[in-house]
């Protein structure tokens, strides 16, 4: 991170942030100073900061009770419950998105499944999105505690790497391992993340330094994130 | 309602999303769109507008409430900070700024206003703020006004209070820095 100072005496990157806080940028400014938050945690964390401390001005802004129909809108779309049509309509969309990647996750999704069926295991399948974009795939077959991580269109940063993590209606993040951007990955889930893999439970990637979190919890920007549901 | 237990309230029903809990985003609706919708409507000038901008702030929530961290931000703080990011992003979209009366910064009146409501955001945050905003110089104060409730951009500061654009570069920047001081004693 740049350090060095304005005349004013505030780093420069400390003003950036105030600015992006604030609203006063435009144009290319705002897109790069938007893009760099979402890539640049230390940054990221300078911006929330001067949220946080402009905020409480809200306090003035009289309430205004949206209309209706605002929350029906909201409430329509917002994606279809799960369920077999919803997912295969979203495998559709993204196989429709002209993906090789995307393409190869729906081959080995659908031979997971056959496999699925076969052995008369229910697997749980996770489509992993952010950004509108659907990055990962994810199959977990609870007969042999594996999940198995298709990479979809995910593209890989220079100094950080994917970390998959499990997170159960308690909300806390379980660490499971290591993603690659470019080859499926299949990992061992221990019993006691098997039992936490279940209808509803949350898969998210963030991003980490090369050879993951080491404090248990994602130290990076979660970047996608998809929910278990079973076929 | 105690002003905890609805921030609390809040951040509980943002920790249930994620698990594509519909429910939970209704709560959230349920407690934050009215203020929400007022920053909207604030910012953008104008009420057709402003429900879209809603509409795609709390479709935005229900994508990434994995991404509040409960433990370093206060719930309203992120979602007004969303609806203000959206609000602006339209504004800037649509290439026009809609708050652009002259603004005189010897005659602010409304500066020193009451919070319109304190049902959401602590009382004290709001006070301390008010009492370091007083700290700046008139003509600073205006300029943040303009760009937190009317979404003006720096141009659009200079050309609101007749001043050339670096100069209100170098004003806004000076209190920014003179409110972190104060905010931080």
């Amino acid at each position: 991170m740049s350090e060095t100072f304005d005349h004013n005496g505030l780093p420069d990157d400390e003003l950036l942030a105030a600015e992006l806080a604030l609203g006063v940028l435009e144009g290319a400014e705002r897109a790069t100073a938007e893009r760099r938050a979402t890539r640049d945690r230390g940054f990221a964390r300078l911006v929330e900061d001067w949220e946080h401390r402009l905020a409480p001005w809200a306090a003035e802004i009289a309430e205004i009770s949206p209309p209706p129909q605002v929350w029906e809108r909201i409430s329509s779309a917002l994606p279809a419950q799960p369920s077999r049509a919803g997912l295969w309509r979203n495998l559709t969309f993204w196989r429709g998105a002209s993906l090789a990647a995307g393409a190869l996750a729906a081959a080995c999704l659908a031979a997971l499944l056959y496999f699925g069926v076969f052995i008369q295991q229910q697997p749980l399948v996770a489509t992993i999105e952010g950004g509108g974009q659907r990055h990962f795939v994810a199959t977990i077959d609870s007969g042999r505690g594996t999940v198995a991580v298709v990479p979809a269109a995910f593209s890989p940063d220079a100094t950080r790497v994917p970390e998959l993590w499990l997170i159960p209606p308690d909300g806390r993040p379980r660490a499971v391992g290591m993603l690659h951007a470019d080859q499926t990955v299949v990992l061992t889930l221990p019993p006691e993340l098997a039992a936490l893999a279940k209808n509803n439970a949350v898969l998210a990637v963030s991003l980490e330094p090369p050879g993951g979190s080491t404090t248990g919890l994602p130290t990076g920007p979660v970047i996608a994130t998809g929910k278990l549901t079973s076929l | 309602m105690n002003l905890d237990a609805n921030r609390s309230l809040i951040a509980a029903a943002l920790g249930r999303i994620p698990a594509g809990d519909r429910a939970a985003l209704q709560t959230v609706y349920r407690l934050t769109s009215a203020k929400l919708f007022g920053v909207c409507v604030r910012i953008l000038g104008e009420r057709a507008e402003a429900e879209d901008v809603l509409q795609e702030v709390y479709v935005t929530v229900w994508r990434k409430a994995a991404d509040f961290d409960a433990s370093r931000a206060s719930p309203m703080t992120w979602l007004i900070a969303l609806a203000r990011n959206r609000s602006i992003d339209r504004l800037r979209a649509s290439r026009v700024s809609r708050n652009m009366d002259p603004i005189d910064s010897a005659t602010e009146v409304a500066d020193m206003a009451a919070a319109a409501d304190t049902a959401l955001e602590s009382v004290q945050e709001h006070a301390r703020l008010h009492g370091c905003l007083d700290g700046l110089v008139s003509h600073e104060r205006a300029a943040l006004r303009g760009a937190f409730f009317d979404g003006n951009t720096y141009d659009d500061l200079a050309k609101r209070m007749n001043v050339p654009l670096g100069t209100m570069k170098s004003w806004i920047r000076r209190a920014m820095i003179k409110l972190k001081a104060c905010l931080e004693q």
